[in-house]
This record gives C-alpha cells, structure tokens and sequence, in this order.
C-alpha cells in the first residue's frame, strides 16, 4: 500500500513538474507547481507510514510504550506536512499575486510575454 | 546575555507588531523597525564579542527541553556568532538605507524586511535540516516580497521567476530531506551526517538532493538566470542585502551541511564554484546595466568563497582566514556598490560619470572596485595571496590558474566601469542628491573593509604592519585634498624625503637594491619638482602618485616575496591612476591595467611555485625552484616583462606614456619602467645561467627585436610624446637583451642603460611635456623654431639627445662600448646585428625630435611663447649634471657594480688606476674622452663664432613658395612624415600586428561571453528547466 501512494505521488510531482515547466499559461503553471507540491507531500506521508500501523497517540489507556514505538506510524512526517502544505500555501498565494499584477501590466498571462530582463 | 533565541522573538514580535500600526504613524513604524534591527545587531554582536574574548562557550538551544531528534535545536557558536553579526549589520544598514523607500510602501514591507532578515539568523543558527527547510522558504517568500520594492514591469517579471525557481528548487529540497530523515532516523543535521548516509546508494541521493539544492541557492553558473534578473530589476538597496545578507547565510549553510557527503563532495563543490566564478564573471564582461553587473559579480564570488570551501579539505589550517577574508570582501565591497548604485540611478555604466560629482563617493567606489579585484590593502589581497599559495604547495596549480583567470575576467569590466566613471562626458545640470542615510552605510562599509584589510597581517607570512605607514601618509594626502597644489606638492616631497630616509637602511650595503632606491624615490622627488608648474588643486594627483612611490619604494626594500607582490600591487593601482588622468587615456589606462594585473599573475603563479618549492616567503626561495621550475621562471620573467613592455606585452606603453600628463609622463617612463628592470634582475640573479639557458636566449631575441621594433617605430612618430614613449620600449629592449646575456660586461651595460634612460628620459618626458603644454600640441609638423624662444630647453633636449643615441663624450657611449664587448664576447652576433641596426635608427628620432620641435620655421601662434617653467629646469638641470658626472667619472658608478657583479658572473671587465677601462677586445677612458670631445667642440664653436660675423642672417620671411601657400601647410614641414623611405623598406616591422593580435584575443572573449550569455533566454519556464538540467547533470556526474 505505502507503495502505491509514494508512486503515486512522485508520478503527480513529475506531473506536475512537467506542467511546471512546459504550459504557457501563467495560471496553468502555477496549477502545475501544486500539482508538484502536492505529489511531494504524498510522498512525504507515505515515508512514515507503517503497515498496520496505528495512530501515534500516547495515553494512559493505550498500548505500552514500549509496543508503541513498534506499531505506530512516525509522526514526523506527518508534523513536516503540514508545515509544507502551509509553506505550499503561502507559495501559491505570492505567485497569483504576482500573476495578477503582471496582468494588469501587460494584459497577457502567457510566460513567453515577460522576457523584459535578459542576458 | 541576551539569549539568541531573543533574536528570533524580537524580529517575530515586531513584525506582527508593525501591522498594527496605522499610516499615520510610518515613521515611527521605521524607527521601530531600525531598533528592532539594531537590538538583533546588538544580540548577537555581544555574543561575538563573548566567543573573541574566550568568555562564552557554544551554546545549544533545544525547543521545548527535548534533545534532537525529537526537538529542533539551534546553535550559538563563534561561526554563528559572526554570521548572523554580520547580516544583522547588513540589515541594520540596508534598514537605515532603505528607510525612506520602505516608509513610502509602507508598514507591510517593513514587516517583510525585518522578517527576512530573521530568516538568514535562523538559517545560520539551526542545526535542523527541516527548520532549515522552512527558514529557507520564508526567507524566499520575504524576498519575493522584497524584490517589488520598486513596482516595475522588470521587478514584477524577476519576482515570478523567482518564485518559480525557487519552488522547483525547494520542492526537490523536500524531497531529499524526508528521504535523509528516511535513512538516518534524524533531522538533526549532526545525526545525519553521524548516519553517513554516503554509505547506501539510497542515502547518498538524498545527501544529493539537499547539497545539491543548497547550491542552487547560491545561483551557481550557468543555472542562475532567475538570480540576474532580481539583481538587475530589484532596488538596489535590496540588492545589496540579497548580495552580502543572503548569500552569506548561503554559504553558511553549505558550509554547515557539506560534511554530511564526505570527502568527494567537497571537491564537487570546489569544481561547482570555480565553474561559477569563471563562468560568471566571463559572461558578465560583456554587460552594460550596472545592476546585472553586479549580479554577475556577485554571483562570481559567491562562487569563489564556494570554491574555498570545497578545498576546505586541502587548505587545512589557512581555510578559516582565507575563506571569510574573501566572504568579508565581497560582503562589505558589493554592499558598497549596489548602495552606490541606488544613489547614481543610472542603468547603464557608462552614464556612471555623474559618480565624479562627489569625490567621497567616487573614492569608496573605487575602493570597492580594487577590493574586488583583489589589490592591496584589502582582505581580498591577503585571502587571495595565501589561496594561491597554499593551492600551489599542495599540488594543485590548475585551481590556482583557473581562479586567476576568473578573477581576470572580473577585472575586464570593472577597470572598464571605472573607465567611465573617471573619464566619461559629464553632464552639469545634473545634481547628485545623496541623503545622509544612504551616505552613512557606504561610509561604514568602506572603513570596515581598510580595517579588515589591516587587521589581515598576522594571517600571512611575510605581511607586515609596516606596509600601512605609507598608506596612512596617503590617507592624510587625501584629507587635505582641498589644499592648492604646491602645498600638497611640498608635504608630499617631503613625505617622500622622510621615507627614504627611513628605508634606505634597508638598501644600504645592497648596491644593485642601492641604484634603484635612487632612481625610484630620488627620481621620485624630482619628477615631483615638475608638478610645482601647476596651478590649481590637481584634486587627487598627490595620493596616486605617492601610492605609487610607496608601492616602488616596498618592491625595493622587501625581503619577501608577499611584500614583493604588495608593492608590486600597490605601484599598479597608484601609477593606472597617474596614467588615466590624461585626457585621452580612458582606452590606455584600461589597457595598462589589464596587461598588468595579468602580469601580475603570472608573477603570483612564479611566487607560488617558488614558495611551494623552499617553503619559505623569502625572495630566496626564488633560487633553486624545484617545482616545475621553467614554467616557474617563464612566468615570472613573462610577468615583469609586462612592466618592461617588451614585444608583444608593448601595446599600451605608447597610449598611456603619450597621453599622460606632462610630469606623469616622466614618472611612468623614467621612473616606473624599471620596476620591471628590478624583477627581472632580481629574477635572472637568482635564476642564474644554468637553469635559465633557454629562456635567456629568448629573451635576448625578444629584447633584440623589441629595440629594432621600438626605435623603428618612434622615428615614424609625429607626435612628440609617444615618439618618447616608443623610444622607451626600444631602449627597455636593449636593456632586456643586455641583462639576458648573463655576463658580467652585459650586466654592467645594462646598469648604464638603466641609470641612463633614467636620466635622459627624464630630461625629454620633463622638457617635451613642458613645451607641449607651452604650443598647445603634441604634433611635431605643428613646431618649430624654438630655439631662440628657449634656448636652455634646446640645451637639455641636445645632451639627452646625445646620451640616448650613444654619441661620445656622454655615458650612452659607454653604454654602448660595453655592450658591444659584451655582444662580441658572448657570441650573440646576429642579435647584435639586429640591436645595432636599431641603435642606427635612434639617430633619426633623436634628429627628427631636436630639429621639428627646434630648428626649422618658427609657428605664428607660438611667437610669444617664453622658455618653460623653472620648476622643470631646475630638476632637469640637475639630472643633466648627473648625466655629465656619470659620462666624466664612469667608474665611481659602474667600478662597484663590477665589483659586485664579479660575485656572480666571472670578471671580464679591467679598471686602470687612471679611470681606463679594459677588456680584452679594447679599452676606453670615459674621463679623457669627455676632455678631448669638449676640448675640440669648444674649439670649433669659436671658429663658428668667429666667422659667422660675415654671414648673411636668412629672416623666417625670405622663403616664399612661389607666391602661393600650399593647400595643406604641414605637409610641407619637414617632420611630416619624415623617414618616407624607410617606412616603405622595413615600415611592415611596425605594421600594428601585435595590436591586431590582442585586439582579436579581447574580441574572442566578449564574443564567447556573448553566445554563452543567450542562455539567459529571459524566460521563467527556461530558467526552471536549467535548474532541473543542471540536477541531472550534476547527478550523473556525482552519483550516477
């Protein structure tokens, strides 16, 4: 199963790598970059992800410690997720920003129209 | 002390706090964010100053109280320390710069800006390969930020392919550090390379990916478009952050992670940063926007430092100075220059004369340009000195050749900025307005790269404190600048009187060190004399020109080859400004630099060989070079040549000596060009015949054909000046072929050379200079007849005249009785032929100079003309009494030299006790010719005076030219073209082949910079995809 998921998200990365880097359209490769991210991401929780594993919290009333470190999945990952999802985020936003004041500018959201700086 | 955590809160607390604020209160929205960037300085400048004096110790700070892996843990040490000192400075200042932009954009930026600035302290601090991830995103989307400071078209385009670079870039960071934490169970930088990853395949493409990523970041060549483009487009105030603050953390970084992958990866790196460094800066010769420039030139040193910390391995204990004295330049000097930059507000550099406006501004801007390249006194020269050092005594010459290279290429196009900034059009409405804040910063800066230049000494064998002695008597010469020049004249002889004073100790008993002490401060002094004549300030003639006595005065005195290369550099520096003071010397000057700093080079590499073979900074180590010694000697000997211009390396003496001023002239022939005679005496006295067999009897051919070429030259001149100038480069060439025979009489003929131009060049440079500021042209076919006007000019020119063609009773017929014993003796026949041919031709120069200038018809403008300046006379007259002491007395002067000599060439040379000298082919008594040759012209010239009385005097108007004036006058004069015929013979020897050679070689280049810069499409998605081909390139070489 882990496998399934870390193919599956290096398979959208490259997708959307790919989108990334060979769409015109400014909207479009912004869609590609969170495409990339998000196949990332996938591969990041799949990295901690144990096979019948459970969810990593420690009470009183569960499992020994000393049993938990066996079964449960590693949370690290799960914590570094989130963090990327939220950098991710804060990515994506900038550049749509951006995107919109290049439009106002030139009116164009084709990438090939902003080759002022060259050389 | 405060914490540094206390950083993190501070910069984080207030730039939540800043939003709060209302529009109304921008400025107190700026002071807080300056005392927010102030108490970050003050934070981590008391740690800094707590690990210097030894009273603090590496602190580790764990979140939450957990150890790692499971808390994220950042690290105070004194690498720390210093670091986010050094960007908390930067961004206290870039805040203090940038202070009246951000108020305008308001509180938001100052949030975004205070934030990055955190960022960079957090990514130096942590020890946490994820925290570092994050830090490394907020800082790209702070820069994002940053980069529309300025809302432009440009900048908004820079910002998206930012963005995108930078997302593709991180992503693949991502990727690397889960699979890192995958295989080493931590995230804990420490436990990461504790796991040694490298051992798995797996492993080490993780290990790849984060190394490979954080290298990207430092926008290695040639996938580095995204990173030109925010240089050129961004404000410059920004820039300089990005430049000095974010490269820094950066390297930091690497430097901190670089361990993880072992030794293979640090020569990776090292490889990575020499492509960047020469890539960067080859391409970057052919741009003209200021901004990207210097994108281009960050980017190169960037990845120099990059270079030194893969060779971290190789430099052993030399790394840690070597490696932040070159990350310290850059730092302080492309901070400098993009503040300067937001001042001038010009795009292109060569609108960049507005600079000379203000004088402060222009002298920290050339500061920074010399700090960049890598001149004395700068950190940059010592870091750079012990690089190339320690690079040779371990083997590994090529970086070595590869970083001079690099680093010659960013000298291409910063010696041809600053050729604009000192000599472009310069337009006067015009006004520079330069804010107190944005003044302040430069002002620091500049202080703090002289300090750490100074504070570089102890670094280096050989360096000495002493060196700074001259330059705090420049310094001083600077400050009262707005003095008239004669008092700047005086204080500066006499500057130079209490110097030699002082030096000549170390000279004494030394006789050859002896003889060109005295050339260099007594001629010094007396070319000096000649600047009396001028009137006005001469803003900024007195420290160049001291710079470069000072540099001469330490090539003399030093026993070291540091000192050497110090002195050498610092004669460089001062004597390109002599030089481009001239009004047409902006493409001289550029030319003479460049010719040097190669020269100065190669000498480097010959030092480092040198060093590497005797372990040892003494000048002694120049003997017995083990190291590849004929590379060793071919390079050093090639190096001074540059100085001596023989052929080949001539190409820029006859623009630069010609269009000097007219007592600059005289400073950089007479005086100056034996700087390269010292090195190469210097050179073949350590060398000796044996081991430089080959080498000499090139150089005595180069010498040869340099005097044919040289003289022949000169006598096609019509312009006064670079007539003397072409005339040096022959008389240099006899010099050179005198010295190259290695025997005792061909040494001593090269001594009287050198003591001779030293006199007779003088006299010309001195009096022609005199009278070419006096008609109003250099032209020769425009003089005429001034003889009656001044006479005692005609005098000097005469017995110069006399001594350079080697005419008895003077000393330049001395110089040619020994060296045609010497010649005969040696065997070297057809170079001798060939030397003597040219001797022939000096006769027509020396006749065409004397009578154009002299005899012939007097010019109409030039009827009221009076005799030059006495302030010229006087030392003219007294280098003509030298000329007739050392033609009456030869053995006073040339009996020691002999004496000397026979230590190391064996005796061929007699002196009798009454002055006769005696080789076995012939002898000659200097004394009795001069008494004989006066005698019989005292004679003669009373003849002529007595019977002149009868003749008809022929007035200026009895000549008439058949009752017409001919179309174009001056081609009736007699100077012009003169010497047709010869021109027509052998005129192919002077055919501007040389000149043709170099200009192709400088048009390869720029064209190869400029095919090579189409990389840089402009467009974002092309960018991205450098950034993934270069992954895979790298990877294949790396892993795969």
């Amino acid at each position: 199963m882990e496998y399934v998921i870390m193919t599956t998200g290096f398979a959208l990365a490259i997708f959307g790598l790919y989108g990334l880097l060979s769409q015109k359209n400014l909207i479009k490769i912004i869609i590609g970059f969170s495409i990339f991210t998000t196949g990332i991401n996938i591969v990041m929780v799949a990295i901690g992800y144990v096979r019948g594993g459970i969810a990593p919290i420690l009470d009183n009333e569960g499992i020994s410690q000393i049993a938990a470190q066996k079964s449960i999945v590693d949370p690290v990952p799960q914590a570094l997720v989130l963090t990327s999802i939220v950098i991710g985020l804060g990515v994506t936003a900038l550049m749509l920003a951006y995107v919109m004041k290049l439009y106002q500018d030139k009116k164009s959201l084709n990438i090939n129209d902003y080759k002022n700086l060259k050389w | 002390m405060v914490g540094p955590i206390y950083i993190i809160a501070l910069a984080l607390g207030l730039a939540f706090f800043l939003g709060f604020f209302g529009k109304s209160l921008k400025t107190f929205s700026g002071f807080v964010m300056l005392a927010g960037l102030a108490g970050m300085t003050f934070i981590s400048g008391q740690w800094l100053m707590a690990f210097v004096d030894g009273s603090a110790t590496t602190q580790e700070i764990f979140t939450a109280g957990f150890k790692p892996p499971f808390s994220i843990n950042l690290r105070m040490g004194i690498e720390e320390a210093t670091f986010t000192f050094m960007i908390n400075v930067i961004g206290l200042l870039g805040g203090i710069y940038l202070f009246n932009r951000l108020k305008e954009v308001g509180n938001s930026a100052m949030s975004v800006f205070i934030v990055l600035i955190m960022s960079l302290n957090v990514i130096v601090m942590t020890r946490d390969i994820f925290n570092l991830f994050v830090f490394v995103e907020i800082g790209s989307i702070a820069t994002a930020g940053m980069i529309i400071l300025d809302k432009t078209s440009k900048s908004l385009q820079a910002g998206l392919k930012y963005l995108l670079a930078t997302g593709v870039i991180s992503g693949l960071l991502l990727i690397g550090i889960i699979f890192a934490y995958y295989f080493a169970g931590s995230l804990n930088i420490d436990g990461i390379i504790a796991a040694n990853l490298m051992a798995s395949k797996a492993g080490a493409v993780a290990v790849f990916l984060i190394i490979a990523v954080l290298v990207l970041e430092l926008k290695p060549f040639p996938a580095n478009g995204w990173g030109l483009d925010v240089y050129e487009s961004s404000n410059p105030g920004f820039g300089a952050i990005v430049s000095a603050g974010t490269a820094t953390a950066g390297l930091f970084v690497l430097y901190k992670v670089l361990p993880m992958g072992g030794d293979a990866w640090y020569q990776y790196i090292s490889i990575i940063g020499l492509i960047t460094f020469v890539g960067s800066n080859l391409v970057g010769t052919q741009q003209k926007i200021a901004n990207r420039l210097l994108g281009y030139s960050s980017i190169g040193q960037i990845g120099l430092v990059m270079t030194v910390i893969g060779l971290q391995p190789i430099l052993g204990d030399a790394f840690a100075f070597i490696a932040f004295a070159l990350l310290l330049n850059h730092f302080l000097a492309k901070a400098g220059l993009f503040w300067i930059s937001g001042i001038i507000k010009k795009e292109n550099i060569t609108d960049w004369s507005a600079l000379r406006k203000n004088s402060a501004l222009l002298i920290m801007f050339v500061i920074f340009i010399f700090a960049l390249i890598g001149f004395p006194p700068f950190p940059s020269f010592f870091g750079k000195y012990e690089l190339i050092m320690s690079l040779i005594s371990s083997d590994n010459i090529w970086v070595a050749v590869v970083i001079l290279i690099g680093s010659f290429a960013e000298g291409i196009y910063m010696f041809r900025w600053l050729g604009h900034v000192l000599k472009n059009e310069n337009s006067e409405e015009e006004v520079l307005d330069i804010p107190w804040n944005k003044f302040i910063p430069i002002v620091l800066v500049t202080v703090s790269l002289l300090a750490a230049g100074f504070y570089s000494v102890p670094f280096v064998a050989g360096a000495n404190y002493f060196y700074f002695v001259p330059l705090a008597f420049i310094l001083f010469l600077g400050l009262i600048d707005f003095l008239p020049a004669y008092i700047k004249n005086t204080v500066s002889i006499a500057g130079m009187g209490y110097y030699s004073w002082l030096l000549y100790p170390l000279v004494e008993g030394d006789l050859m060190r002896t003889i060109f002490f005295a050339i260099f401060m007594f001629g010094g002094i007396l070319t000096l004399v000649v600047g009396y004549n001028k009137s006005g300030k001469r803003e900024g003639f007195y420290p160049v020109a001291l710079m470069m006595y000072a540099g001469l005065a330490t090539i003399v005195t030093t026993d070291n080859m540091f000192g050497f290369f110090f002195g050498w550099e610092l004669m460089t520096a001062g004597s390109y400004f002599l030089i481009i003071r001239g009004k047409r010397s902006k493409p001289h000057a550029y030319s003479y630099m460049l010719f040097s700093v190669a020269g100065a080079y190669l000498i480097l590499l010959g030092f480092g060989l040198a060093h590497a073979s005797g372990q040892t900074q003494a000048l002694i180590a120049l003997k017995d070079i083990s190291v590849l010694p004929t590379l060793a000697y071919t390079l050093l000997a090639v190096g001074f040549m540059t100085k001596t211009a023989s052929l080949g390396l001539h190409i820029w003496l006859p623009g630069a000596h010609g269009e000097a001023e007219s007592d600059v002239s005289p400073m950089v022939s007479a005086v100056l060009l034996k700087a390269g005679v010292f090195g190469l005496m210097l050179l073949f006295l350590y060398m000796g015949e044996q081991t430089g067999d080959t080498l000499l009897f090139i150089l005595g051919w180069v010498g040869a054909f340099t005097a044919l070429v040289g003289n022949l030259a000169a006598s096609f001149q019509e312009d006064a000046k670079r007539m003397l100038a072409y005339s040096s480069i022959g008389q240099l060439g006899y010099i050179l072929f005198a010295i190259a025979m290695m025997t005792q009489l061909g040494w001593l003929a090269g001594f009287t050379y050198v003591i001779n131009h030293f006199l007779f060049k003088a006299i010309l440079f001195m009096v022609v200079g005199g009278i070419v500021v006096k008609a109003g042209t250099h032209n020769l076919y425009q003089m005429g007849g001034l003889i009656k006007k001044m006479p005692l000019s005609f005098l000097a020119v005469l017995i110069a005249m006399i001594t350079m063609a080697g005419l008895p009773p003077l000393s330049g017929f001395a110089g040619k009785w020994l060296f045609y014993n010497a010649v005969i003796l040696k065997g070297w026949y057809i170079q001798g032929v060939i030397v003597f041919f040219a001797g022939t031709i000096a006769f027509l120069y020396a006749f065409k100079l004397l009578h154009s200038i002299f005899l012939g018809q007097l010019k109409d403008n030039h009827r009221n003309l009076k005799e030059i300046s006495p302030s010229i006379l006087i030392p003219v007259y007294i280098l003509i009494a030298g000329i007739f002491y050392f033609s009456a007395f030869p053995q006073d002067v040339l009996e020691p030299i002999g004496n000397m000599l026979a230590n190391y060439f064996p005796s061929t040379l007699e002196w009798a006790a009454d002055g006769n000298a005696v080789t076995i082919l012939s002898n000659w008594n200097g004394n009795a010719v001069m008494i004989i040759i006066i005698s019989m012209f005292v004679l003669v010239l009373g003849y002529l005076w007595l019977i002149t009385g009868k003749t008809q005097k022929l007035e200026q108007f009895n000549i008439v030219y058949s009752a017409e004036r001919p179309f174009r006058p001056e081609t009736t004069h007699v100077s012009h073209n003169m010497f047709a015929g010869l021109n027509k013979a052998i005129g192919f020897l002077v055919a501007p082949g040389i000149t043709n050679f170099w200009n192709n070689v400088s048009k390869m280049v720029l064209d190869f910079a400029g095919v090579v810069r189409r990389l840089y499409s402009g467009n974002g998605q092309v960018y991205a995809i450098h950034i993934i081909i270069y992954i895979v390139v790298f990877y294949l070489i790396s892993i795969g």
